[in-house]
């Protein structure tokens, strides 16, 4: 009963009208980004951050959300049509995605994908009311020590996951935690870092990073070589599956949401493994696995469905316990913390509108991509037919607008510039995004809870190892560091990993 | 990629070493009572670890030709242009106003990187100039600086 009253208050935030409106935004932008191949869903995030200074909290939160998830369901449109992925998400909807389109059979294609993503984001979205609320109990229980050691293990795993050499990964994390230490210090208030530059006091704004280190590099890395799409089909008829592609594609959509699911609760970039993880499945439990491939409807309803949920379970460690699980989530973490909200076990109890207008939200969003998104797909092909030689100016100039609109201040302008050059620089030297924008984000909580936690305990560093919980944390990050250094399970990451390719994910 | 580790290896190096001397400049603290430059000084020197244990890795590997860093010859025109453009709109922002540096940024970037007709030039710089005056000056009500011309 109890959470019948709480899913009714957050039907109220949600159906507010400007809610409503920003949740369309949301996803509509979202689906955008999805189809658009070269833009993905944390660059898009991180381009509206600015925008997000001027509505207010609920709607931001809504509104950035649906971006994400909506990008699951834009992405599938690429790859069917173009066989080129919209998104990270989407690579492996290409390979059955494509063949139907070829065969003719693009809408049956588009059309299982949008029922299977709305399945599993309903049934994602009763996974998180139900797993939520007791996770957020466990973690009251926490204090500094098991706060660092969570956050800690947080960015090994997504260390252990990111498609880089571990030690240089390493490095990107400690840098991002090193440039989060710039500017005021969290606990004294003392300038530090600053080397005389008064627009440092603040800290490094998160928002000219994060849209230099994932917007203008991004720009940059697509300038560099001229792509064109190639559309398989321009006229996309007959969206209804038939009886039997139901048949043959229910059971996947339904154990692609439970594993999407669950490999979304944990940290890592979880909808590109979701999607690899239920294909596999898939092929391995089919009685006729040698129809994957040569389009079997199969094939792009359980990855489909499988990203879809895997975006709902992300959002339990970000409501619960304030840790981002990938990047993305990192930057949604970044809007809340722009309007002050700082997620955690509290988090629920404390902001019940924010958090339970958001579920209600996603669902509401989900009803909404079913319901526009296939009468909109002659609209996406057209957007897929702009040249990115006038697409990227226009993103360009959305950047800069929206960096300036902040402070006014033109340091900001070249400091996003600046991380724009290091973000590529990097991107071609093979250092890893992910562990960098990770750590730049958790860097302030982390360093407060490691000085509060050695305050308490006065110097005694064994606290980490002495408290059950956090000594479990830093067992899981150990053991993980360890593992790789053993030749064999090296290698099956490594395998993994080519498989995963370098998307930024 | 031997090259491209050597150099990072030696930016993070001095990335490391950087922080660790800038942060004595204010109070480390004790473990008892860590201070602000203690997470710096610390991360900084692990920083600079890791970066040599990179570098020594590094040094002994057999060079190898890996991709170069450009996938085509006239890449680096292209990603040079579009950062020159990125730096110019900066500077430009005050002496030119906010509706002309705008226009003149969209109107080089379609022109020049993936080369458009001029007919398109003017119709995107001119559409995406009056898009974002509307939606950020009169939506939002952001002041951009109007520039010695006076618009």
């Amino acid at each position: 009963m109890e959470i019948l009253n709480h899913l009714l208050q957050g039907a109220i935030v949600a159906f507010q009208p400007v809610n409503l409106l920003f949740c369309f935004i949301g996803v509509l932008m979202g689906t955008l980004v999805g189809v658009l191949p070269g833009l993905g869903p944390t660059a898009a995030i991180a381009l509206l951050l600015p925008v997000s200074f001027h509505i207010p909290p609920v709607a931001t939160i809504i509104m950035l959300s649906g971006i994400y998830y909506g990008a699951m369901y834009g992405g599938s449109t690429t790859s069917i049509l173009v066989n080129m992925p919209g998104e990270a998400a989407s690579v492996i909807t290409c390979l059955d995605g494509y063949q139907m389109a070829k065969q003719g059979r693009a809408g049956p294609a588009l059309g299982i994908a949008a029922f299977g993503s709305f399945i599993a984001g309903t049934l994602g979205i009763f996974g998180i009311v139900l797993l939520a609320p007791p996770m957020a109990k466990f973690a009251l229980a926490f204090g500094p020590p098991e706060y660092f050691s969570m956050m800690l293990m947080g960015i090994v795993i997504i260390i252990y996951m990111s498609s880089g050499s571990i030690l240089k990964d390493f490095m990107t994390a400690i840098f991002g935690l090193l440039l989060g230490t710039i500017g005021m210090d969290t606990i004294a208030g003392t300038q530090r870092l600053t080397f005389g530059v008064l627009e440092l006091a603040d800290g490094i704004g998160f928002i000219p990073a994060v849209m230099g280190l994932f917007g203008i590099s991004e720009i940059l890395m697509n300038v560099e070589r001229i792509v064109t799409t190639t559309l398989v089909t321009e006229k996309v008829k007959n969206l209804m599956p038939t009886l039997q592609d139901w048949k043959d594609s229910i059971k996947p959509i339904l154990r692609g949401s439970g594993l999407g699911f669950l490999i979304g609760v944990l940290p890592g970039p979880a909808p590109v493994i979701a999607t690899y993880a239920s294909y596999a499945m898939e092929k391995k439990l089919s009685k006729t696995p040698e129809r994957f491939g040569t389009g079997f409807i199969a094939g792009v309803a359980g990855p489909e469905s499988a990203n879809n949920a895997a975006s709902s379970g992300a959002m339990i460690p970000l409501f619960t316990l304030g840790i981002p699980a990938n990047s993305v989530i990192a930057v949604l973490l970044g809007a809340f913390m722009i309007h002050g909200l700082q997620p955690g076990p509290m988090f629920i109890t404390k902001y019940p509108e924010i958090f339970w207008g958001t579920i209600v939200s996603m669902y509401l969003g989900n009803a909404m991509l079913l319901v526009l998104n296939l009468p909109l797909i002659p609209l996406w092909v057209k957007v897929l037919k702009i040249p990115y030689s006038i697409l990227f100016p226009l993103i360009l100039i959305f950047c800069l607008i929206g960096v300036y609109s902040l402070n006014f201040s033109q340091v900001e302008i070249g400091l996003m510039t600046a991380f724009g050059v290091l973000g590529y620089v990097m991107r071609k030297f093979k250092f890893e995004m992910a562990p960098l924008i990770l750590a730049l984000v958790l860097g302030p909580m982390m360093e407060s809870n490691l000085r509060l936690a050695l305050l308490l305990s006065q110097g005694d560093a064994s606290v980490f190892l002495t408290q059950p919980i956090s000594a479990v944390f830093i067992g899981i990050s150990a053991l993980l560091v360890v593992s790789n250094m053993i030749p064999a399970i090296r290698k099956r990451r490594s395998k993994f990993k080519e498989k995963l390719g370098e998307d930024d994910v | 990629m031997k090259r491209n580790d050597l150099i990072g290896g030696f930016f993070f190096l001095g990335v490391g070493i950087f922080f660790a001397v800038y942060s004595r400049s204010v109070d480390i603290g004790t473990m008892e009572e860590p201070g602000p430059g203690f997470l710096p000084l610390w991360a900084g020197i692990l920083l600079a670890l890791l970066s040599a244990a990179l570098l020594g890795k590094t040094f002994f590997k057999k060079f190898e030709q890996g991709e170069p860093f450009f996938p085509e010859g006239d890449s680096w025109k292209r990603v040079s242009m579009v950062v020159a453009s990125l730096i110019a709109y900066n500077l430009l922002l005050k002496p030119l106003g906010f509706i002309l540096v705008t226009f003149l940024f969209v109107a080089f970037l379609v022109r020049f990187i993936f080369p458009q007709t001029w007919l398109r030039t003017a119709v995107t710089a001119a559409l995406s100039t009056v898009g974002a005056q509307f939606v950020f000056v009169t939506l939002l009500e952001i002041q951009f600086p109007k520039g010695l011309l006076g618009f």
